[in-house]
């Protein structure tokens, strides 16, 4: 008998049906006080859109099996994440395959996308027309086989001055109206606080969908950042709740998923996380979380732990660049320590050190390094550590 | 010799077996000079901590296909441009599992590579480990002309083998759909377990299903994966090689078939004959 239980499954079914039922009324009217006190039960409402959603929900980006998703709303997951990018349109193809057989109002539906961007200014081109994005709308509404979706989120926006590209919030805004989007919604993997703080400054902006997890060096910006958007109104979806710790498919340490999600709802302003699960194991596992969000001794020692895993990872943050007084290329060579330490890539670590060109005396009489890592390593010992694969012969690793 | 410099070896000695042990080769790849066009700036490298920043949230996918490295390159002649992705994956199966979660069976096909094809503005192709992905803009009429030069050039930069996985040549041909085969590379069924498949889709006298092929390390992984299948169905019979038909809680009716370390089976199939007519199929395949 699960004595936490504040709610059964059936209980929180009728109440998101009830939910969704008003919800063209409220996104519409954005009528409901955004600070209204919130008793955890399993749910909690999206922001001013008014929509009461389960704290965990499913990101179908991961899966191409139709059953897990349908057996996942069955299960009582209400709302799916997609995007038009997943797998070239294949997996909004698929979904819309799914939900032509459910009724509208019993599921919620985020999808996104975005148009060509300058991938080191983070800025749109002259390309990036209103009408280019209203192409990207469309299109994801045929290939979900919907009149509407309920979210439409601006993807992957790493600026302010992307987040708030006049042509794309007008196409988003102009869709809202036509009813073709009930909510507007911006994600963000990057420099999540000024993506946050451009979605509130629009005014624009219903729902930001961001990378959350407790590996982010700037997880308490990320987290002040939220409660502004939460205190402004706005919806907040979490994601990346793993921090790249993808179930099972790299990281050598491998960390229980349910103890990421519930580290990312111990913050209320979270109204739901997106789960990547791919088992129908996973997928029972994490709804489990709607009923007891308290992390366990086991489970804070596993993110403790897994928190010094982070750094095996170079972050790629260039703050040690152009630091050394040798002029060494310290990210390439992190990268490579990266590569040898973290994913056990011999070959690579050791083609991109040869490929570096370095001097014979690497770190030479430097009696204190001046590069300084974010991450807090001990770079001249990680450099001298790596650069010793110059010194396994080509034929021995290849 | 200090304890730590032991350690250290026995450490790099280690990554050395690994590495060695590995199917995949990681070849270092360089972009091709294209006669009148220039690029727009150095290659982007992307490795799976920092695929995200490139792909956003399509990198867990590629990740769960054992991606290793992405080098990106814009080429520019004029208004033309010409972005090329070249995607580094564990091995060619996983280079081909993540092609074929994303081509698109209605597009135009091609002999690159081990297979690749055209759509306006986007040409795709697999090559050994690697899934090569290049996408036009302001290419105009010239759009397919100008992408195929590119895909032939990088095509012969990159090493081979350029065949498909051998394991969908197993398929029968009869119903089955062109270019649909995929590989999943994990949790194969929704199930963790079951660590990777190939599926095909078929659709005879307007029933659309699919069949499976799971490839087990050998015979011993190939029992284990179905004695725990069994067990989470509540199929009361131990895994003896032959055939099976099973009612899955998520899936439906299914047969299947296990012989050596290969299990075959059916997904969506309801029809009971035409279950029992594969398995026949399945039992006279020379795999074993």
């Amino acid at each position: 008998m699960e004595k936490t239980a504040r709610i059964g499954r059936r209980d929180f079914l009728k109440s998101t049906a009830t939910s969704l039922g008003g919800f063209a009324y409220l996104s519409a009217s954005l009528t409901r006080p955004p600070d209204a006190p919130e008793k955890f039960e399993g749910t909690r409402v999206l922001g001013r859109t008014g929509v009461r959603l389960p704290i965990v929900s499913m990101g179908v980006m991961n899966t191409d099996n139709p059953q897990l998703v349908r057996a996942a709303l069955d299960a009582g997951y209400v709302f799916l994440d997609t995007a038009q990018g997943y797998q070239r349109g294949t997996n909004e193809a698929m979904l819309g395959e799914i939900l032509k057989d459910r009724p509208r109002n019993s599921f919620v539906i985020a999808t996104k996308a975005s148009l060509p961007k300058d991938q080191a200014t983070g800025g749109y081109g002259p390309d990036a027309t209103e009408e280019a994005y209203t192409k990207k709308i469309d299109t994801s509404l045929r290939g979900l086989r919907l009149d509407y979706v309920d979210i439409y989120h601006h993807h992957g926006t790493w600026t302010r001055e992307a987040t708030l590209h006049e042509p794309i919030l007008s196409a988003l805004q102009k869709a809202k109206k036509a009813g073709k989007i009930r909510a507007i919604g911006v994600s963000t993997h990057r420099n999540e606080p000024a993506v946050i703080a451009a979605a509130v400054e629009s005014k624009v902006y219903d729902v930001v969908l961001t990378a959350y997890n407790f590996r982010q060096q700037h997880a308490a910006d990320v987290q002040k950042a939220i409660a502004g958007a939460a205190g402004a109104g706005l919806g907040v979806v979490g994601m990346k709740s793993m921090g790249g710790n993808v179930r099972g498919a790299y990281a050598s340490g491998q960390i229980d998923a349910r103890a990421c999600i519930k580290w990312v709802l111990q913050d209320p302003n979270v109204h739901t996380v997106i789960c990547g699960f791919t088992t129908f194991d996973q997928m029972t596992l994490d709804m489990s979380i709607l009923k007891d969000l308290t992390l366990s001794a086991a489970e804070r020692e596993q993110l403790r732990r897994a928190s010094m895993e982070a750094g095996l990872y170079c972050q790629g943050c260039g703050t040690c660049a152009g630091q050394c007084a040798q002029a060494l290329p310290i990210p390439d060579l992190m990268r490579a320590h990266m590569y040898l330490y973290g994913y056990r890539n011999l070959v690579a670590a050791q083609d991109l050190v040869l490929s570096l060109a370095l001097p014979r005396d690497v770190c030479g009489d430097c009696g204190a390094c001046a590069a300084a890592c974010t991450n807090g390593w001990n770079l001249r010992d990680r450099v001298r550590d790596i650069v010793r694969l110059r010194d396994v012969p080509t034929s021995f690793v290849a | 010799m200090k304890t730590r410099e032991w350690l250290g070896i026995a450490l790099l000695g280690l990554l050395i077996f690994a590495s060695l042990s590995s199917a995949a080769g990681a070849q270092p790849f360089a972009f091709p000079s294209m006669d009148g066009w220039t690029l727009a700036g150095p290659p982007q490298v992307f490795v799976p901590d920092t695929l995200y920043d490139y792909i956003n949230g399509g990198s867990d996918l590629y990740l769960k296909y054992d991606f290793e490295e992405l080098t990106v390159v814009e080429y520019r002649k004029g208004a033309m441009s010409v972005n090329a992705e070249v995607y580094r994956h564990r091995t060619p199966d996983h280079a081909f599992g993540i092609y074929s979660q994303e081509r698109v069976p209605s597009a135009e096909f091609l002999p690159i590579g081990a297979q690749g094809y055209y759509e306006k503005t986007v040409c795709n192709f697999i090559q050994s480990g690697y899934y090569v992905k290049l996408s036009g803009e302001n290419t105009g009429a010239d759009d397919r002309a100008v992408l195929l030069s590119f895909v032939r050039r990088i095509s012969e930069t990159l090493p081979g083998p350029t065949a498909l996985p051998a394991a969908l040549s197993a398929f029968p041909t009869e119903g089955k759909k062109a270019n649909a085969e995929k590989f999943i590379a994990r949790d194969f069924l929704g199930y963790g377990f079951l660590h990777s498949g190939f599926t095909a889709d078929f659709e005879r006298s307007g029933r659309r299903y699919q069949l499976f092929l799971i490839v087990g390390n050998d015979q011993a992984d190939a029992r284990a994966m179905l004695q725990q299948y069994l067990r989470q169905i509540k199929h009361d019979a131990s895994a003896v090689e032959g055939p099976y038909q099973v009612t899955d809680p998520y899936h439906g009716a299914m047969a299947l078939f296990w012989k050596g370390r290969h299990i075959w089976g059916t997904i969506g199939l309801a029809d009971a004959d035409l279950r029992a007519t594969y398995l026949k199929y399945f039992e006279g395949l020379p795999m074993r």
